[in-house]
């Protein structure tokens, strides 16, 4: 039954909660009791635990119900600690609807419904009031679900072998193409709000559903899995190149996020592609860092940004080293579990890694500088972020085990 | 059987050209409800009455609402078509080429309008900027990749279908926001 209700009740926190917009404090009350009482039920469910009480099988993975509890940290820290004056009813609406959309996608039982609800997130997406047009906001998703689609078709379809590699392209394609990395960058605006823009793609529904299409792809065409890990590393590197490069030298700050993302997502195409289990722990730790440090301190550094305010405190410098995934902070842990994995594969693989992952340092400094001078219940929120960043990085079996790595 | 299922899947393939070369309400109306037509006779060829039905009925729920809604021209094929035209028959013949030369086994009729619906539909995507046409696509997209679960080689069960037809008659009713900033 525990799957069942972690799907239904955030759906039904956002749906009270946007019900509920005019008394804000009710509101706020409401959806973060369904909001927990999700997360309980994500976090009792046994892994592996089928339930069947709709006619449908769900069951959550270790690593998803993991990404599941690091998302709905990710949305606790965002909506508790958001500066004043932000729209708190809003980001708890719109996390909830997401959160439901992600713990359905967790929980389906086939790639199909994956794909279907994927198609059906990106429609109430691209249906969100923001700068860029419904065409504009649904070209990538969509073209991701095609792609998908078409890799699916290849690798049930009885013929020559070569099709489970064509399989293979059609889905390492569109996972890129629905994460909105190279190849395929989502048309970004830098004024768009949040929730509207391809961050809530790459940083909150991105995770889980990265990682339910490659574990679910590695099942479908196993006889191409080491094409498919091949073709993740590559794009994985492009990404790591263009994200951290273009993240250090574009004219604006919101942009620059936006290809930190897509550079933080390189690390873990090429984790995923690892197929040694320290690039399957990298991946988690990445996604994790990802959830709980990058995506919060976005959305606290974009008033800054706004208002063209540059600090270089101690915090700033923090938060630089955390994004820059320096110790004692989680990133740390995971390159040094990625490097170890890529080792194990193919020695040059560790060392391009290697030279990839110091183009973090200029950006990161950008982008910790643009966070401003947090105070009040953002400074809060920023030292929990580091907090947990380096309790994570110092110490991150728990994470791992959770994971069932 | 064998000559319905052959008409449905060129039914699915010419609603899916239709949504490609049609801009107007009418135009994208047809090829939304030949798709639904196509999927939903191949899934009662195949015996799933109540999965077909979930596909008719998201399939008539968008073309209802692409007519009612709108204005109601047609829009086939204006000035400037050709590059359309030639996407519509070429991502036929591949797909004809991919179902019956390069795949063996049953259910070639199926793997065609799969691939056709799923190619034309991502074409429309791509390169539509009215919010009806990305739509009706989008609910094309859902029917096909609904009826293309019928592949594997599990019974996938009713819940695919349920969700693409849920997609597929909603897709219309969704507000289309006026671009607006932070």
């Amino acid at each position: 039954m525990e799957p069942e209700l972690a799907c239904a009740l955030p759906a039904v926190g956002a749906i009270l909660t946007a019900v509920l917009r005019s008394r804000p404090r009710l509101a706020l009350l409401v959806g973060s009791l369904f909001g927990a009482t999700a997360v309980a039920a994500i976090v009792v469910a046994a892994p592996g635990m089928a339930s069947d009480q709709l006619g449908v099988t769900l069951s959550f993975s270790a690593m998803t119900r993991t990404l599941l509890v690091a998302a709905a940290g990710a949305l606790a820290l965002v909506v508790g600690f958001a500066p004043s004056g932000a729209d708190r009813v809003g980001l708890l609406t719109w996390g909830l609807a997401g959160f439901a959309g992600m713990t359905a996608i967790a929980a389906a039982p086939s790639l199909d419904l994956v794909i279907l609800l994927t198609l059906g997130i990106a429609l109430l997406h691209a249906a969100l009031a923001g700068r860029r047009s419904l065409a504009a906001r649904l070209r990538a998703p969509a073209l991701a679900v095609a792609l998908l689609g078409a890799g699916l078709l290849f690798a049930r379809a009885e013929g020559p072998p070569m099709l489970s590699r064509f399989a293979a392209v059609g889905l390492a394609a569109g996972l890129v193409a629905v994460l909105g990395l190279l190849p395929y960058i989502h048309e970004f605006d830098a004024e768009e709000v949040t929730a509207a823009s391809p961050i809530a793609w790459l940083a909150f529904l991105g995770p889980i559903l990265g990682m339910v299409i490659v574990t679910r792809a590695r099942e479908l065409v196993p006889s191409a899995a080491a094409a498919f890990g091949a073709m993740l590393i590559g794009l994985g590197l492009l990404n790591v190149l263009w994200g951290s490069l273009a993240s250090w030298l574009t004219e604006k700050g919101t942009s620059a996020w936006h290809y930190s993302f897509m550079a933080d997502w390189g690390l873990v195409l090429c984790a995923f592609g690892i197929q040694v289990s320290d690039g399957q722990a990298a991946a988690v730790l990445i996604l994790f860092s990802l959830l709980i440090s990058r995506l919060p301190l976005y959305l606290w550094s974009r008033r800054s940004m706004r208002e063209s305010i540059q600090t270089e405190r101690p915090i700033n410098l923090l938060a630089a080293a955390m994004l820059a995934g320096s110790a004692p902070f989680a990133g740390f842990a995971a390159r040094v579990l990625l490097l170890r994995g890529a080792t194990q594969l193919y020695w040059p693989l560790a060392l391009v890694i290697g030279v990839g992952l110091l183009l973090w340092l200029p950006p990161s400094l950008r982008l910790g500088r643009s966070l401003g001078a947090p105070h009040g219940r953002q400074a809060v929120g920023v030292g929990i972020a580091l907090a947990l960043g380096a309790a994570i990085g110092l110490y991150p079996q728990p994470i791992l085990s959770l994971a069932g790595l | 059987m064998t000559a319905v299922t052959a008409i449905a899947a060129v039914s699915a393939w010419a609603g899916a050209a239709a949504l490609v070369l049609a801009d107007g309400r009418r135009g994208l109306a047809v090829g939304v409800a030949l798709v639904t037509f196509g999927f939903t006779a191949l899934a009662w060829a195949d015996g799933a009455w109540l999965e077909g039905s979930f596909l008719l009925a998201g399939g008539a729920l968008c073309t209802v609402e692409l007519i009612r809604r709108g204005p109601p021209d047609w829009g086939l094929m204006p000035p400037g078509s050709t590059p359309r035209l030639i996407l519509a028959a070429v991502a036929g013949i591949l797909a004809l080429w991919f179902a019956a030369s390069v795949t063996t086994g049953p259910d070639a009729p199926l793997r065609f309008a799969c691939v056709a619906v799923l190619g034309l539909a991502a074409g429309r995507v791509l390169q539509g900027h009215a919010a009806a046409s990305v739509l009706s696509a989008s609910a094309a997209l859902a029917i096909a990749l609904a009826s293309a679960s019928a592949l594997a080689l599990s019974d996938p069960g009713f819940a695919p279908y349920l969700i693409g037809g849920m997609i597929a008659g909603g897709a219309l009713f969704l507000p289309v926001a006026e671009p607006r900033g932070a």
